[in-house]
Formats: structure tokens, C-alpha cells, sequence
């Protein structure tokens, strides 16, 4: 099998140059603003940055997320921002937003939205969520959204959130875990594995990985349901949780 | 990328301070250049205003 990082980096290269997912969450009629929607965004948000929708999430972090004004706020896997755009309203002109992306096309895609947008306190840099390019306890919160399923070493993303954090810090993370084991078929299916399924972990394997990391966590919230919108019925579900030091 | 945000970044391999040369600027963007890494001497190059932190093979 390709290696996992350039399954990810090739499929997601394609999805922003063409506006569009190829993989098997987006395989159904759903577009990016009915998926936007149905995964808890407001219309006003969508509206806001509606062109860095690309309907790739599985759930609102910034919902959940008590983002305050002048906080520094990091988003793991950023895609073309669209989160880390919600995120910076939150934040004002004193805090900022740092979106970390491994994938050229979406950096450049949205940093020219930001100039777009009119945002001017964030920043995308190319990095990869399992060595992060921050210092040492400087951020206050940490959001990311459907992405940690898709590195290969989860622990190391933990690990590393939780060297960057504050420690009053909070994390909000939407993402997909398994209620049920895969085949090793599945496992090995690329179109999966970009899809945030393939390298998704149970439900409780991933939550031992968060407090091995040496965090705590409350599950906010468990949407089964996309299991049968966006999934053809794998047995999964998108994980809303709150995760702190 | 914007000169503000420097103070928070560091090499993400050994986690220590970065050495930033700028090539070229505009108002506050930095738009090439590049860091290295005071410990491991790793470079990472800034063009068209993008850090590139990935690893190199």
C-alpha cells in the first residue's frame, strides 16, 4: 500500500484544485452547504466564508469551542480555512489564527481567500500535525475538524497539542471514530482513507490515545447519524469532544 | 507570512528557536526568505509569502 501521508496529500491536492471531494464522504447528493449544515454550521457562517466550505468537516468545533477575543487559536489540518475564518471573527484584531495544512494546493487556496476575505490576522503555514512548528504552551485553544483520523501516528498529534497548549488551554475536536473494527480490506482502501475512514480509530482507542497523550476529555457530543448521510452505513460516528491539560 | 506571528514559531523537528533571513518584504508580509534552526541547522524556505515546514525526504 502507498504511504498513508501521500494517499491524503494527493486526494485533498485534488479536492482544492477542484472545489469538490472525490472520496466517500461527500459520495452522496450532499453538497458542501447541506453537508455545512447538517454537521451544525448556522447560515451565517456559511455565508461568511463560503468559499472555503469545501464540505470536508464532520462536525462545528467553533461551535463548541469558547473562543474569546485576543486568544490564539490553532487549527490543526485547516484545509482552505474555512474554520479558521470563523475562528478569526472570534478572535478580533488582538488575538490571532494559525492554520497548519500538509497540503501545498489547500495553503495557497486559503491564504488567497484570506486576502480575498479581508482577514488579516491569520496565517497558514505547510506543516504536517504530527511535528508542529509552535512553541512550547502558547496557545489557548486548539480546534480541528476531521483530520487527526487521517495522520497515521494519532498519539504524536496529541502529544504534540498538548506541548502547544497552555495550560489553561482547551482543544475541540470533530471527528470520525469506528463503532465497529474495519476489515483490513477496508483498511487498506485508499478512497477510505482519504474518505476519514480508513484510518480512523474506535471510539475507545481513541479516546485512551487523548489521555495517553496526558490530556483529559468530555465527549460533547456523537452524531451516529451521519453514519447513514455521508458514510453508506459504516458503522461509525462523528466524536465532539472538549480535551484539556 | 506575517512578521507577527514569529515569536510563537519554532523548528518543528528539535522544537528550537529559528534564525529568520528575509529575502524579500513587503509592507508586513514576509514574502521570501527562509529560517534555520539554531540547534539542528534545518532550513525552511518562505516563498510567495508560504513557510514550508513539511519534511524533507
Amino acid at each position: 500500500m502507498k504511504n498513508v501521508k501521500k494517499i491524503v496529500k494527493d486526494s485533498y491536492s485534488k479536492i482544492a484544485k477542484n472545489n469538490t471531494c472525490s472520496c466517500s464522504c461527500n459520495s452522496s447528493n450532499y453538497d458542501s452547504v447541506k453537508i455545512a449544515k447538517s454537521i451544525g454550521y448556522s447560515d451565517e457562517e456559511i455565508q461568511m466564508a463560503s468559499e472555503a466550505n469545501l464540505g470536508l468537516g464532520c462536525g462545528n468545533p467553533i461551535a463548541l469551542a469558547n473562543i474569546k477575543e485576543g486568544d490564539v487559536v490553532l487549527d490543526l489540518g485547516s484545509g482552505a480555512g474555512f474554520d479558521s475564518f470563523l475562528a478569526v471573527k472570534k478572535v478580533g484584531d488582538s488575538g490571532k489564527v494559525i492554520g497548519v495544512d500538509m497540503t501545498k494546493e489547500m495553503i495557497y487556496k486559503a491564504r488567497n481567500l484570506a486576502d480575498k476575505y479581508g482577514f488579516k490576522n491569520v496565517e497558514f503555514r505547510l506543516g504536517d500535525i504530527e511535528k508542529l512548528p509552535v512553541e512550547n504552551e502558547c496557545i489557548d485553544v486548539i480546534i480541528s475538524n476531521c483530520v487527526i483520523n487521517l495522520a497515521p501516528d494519532k498519539l504524536k498529534v496529541f502529544k504534540e497539542a498538548y506541548r502547544v497548549l497552555k495550560k489553561t488551554g482547551k482543544m475541540y475536536v470533530s471527528d470520525i471514530v469506528l463503532l465497529e473494527e474495519l476489515t483490513s480490506a477496508q483498511r487498506s482502501d485508499e478512497k477510505l482513507i482519504a474518505g476519514c475512514v480508513g484510518g480512523a480509530l474506535l471510539k475507545s482507542d481513541y479516546l485512551k490515545i487523548i489521555e495517553k497523550a496526558g490530556f483529559k476529555y468530555k465527549i460533547l457530543y456523537e452524531d451516529r447519524e451521519i453514519s447513514k448521510t455521508q458514510y453508506n452505513g459504516i458503522n461509525l460516528e462523528s466524536l465532539k469532544v472538549e480535551i484539556y491539560k | 507570512m506575517k512578521k507577527d506571528i514569529i515569536d510563537i514559531l519554532c523548528c518543528p523537528v528539535c522544537k528550537k528557536e529559528l534564525i529568520l533571513k528575509i529575502e524579500k518584504e513587503e509592507k508586513n508580509e514576509i514574502i521570501k526568505g527562509f529560517f534555520t534552526c539554531k540547534k539542528c541547522n534545518k532550513v525552511y524556505h518562505i516563498s510567495e509569502g508560504i513557510i514550508d515546514f513539511l519534511p524533507k525526504k
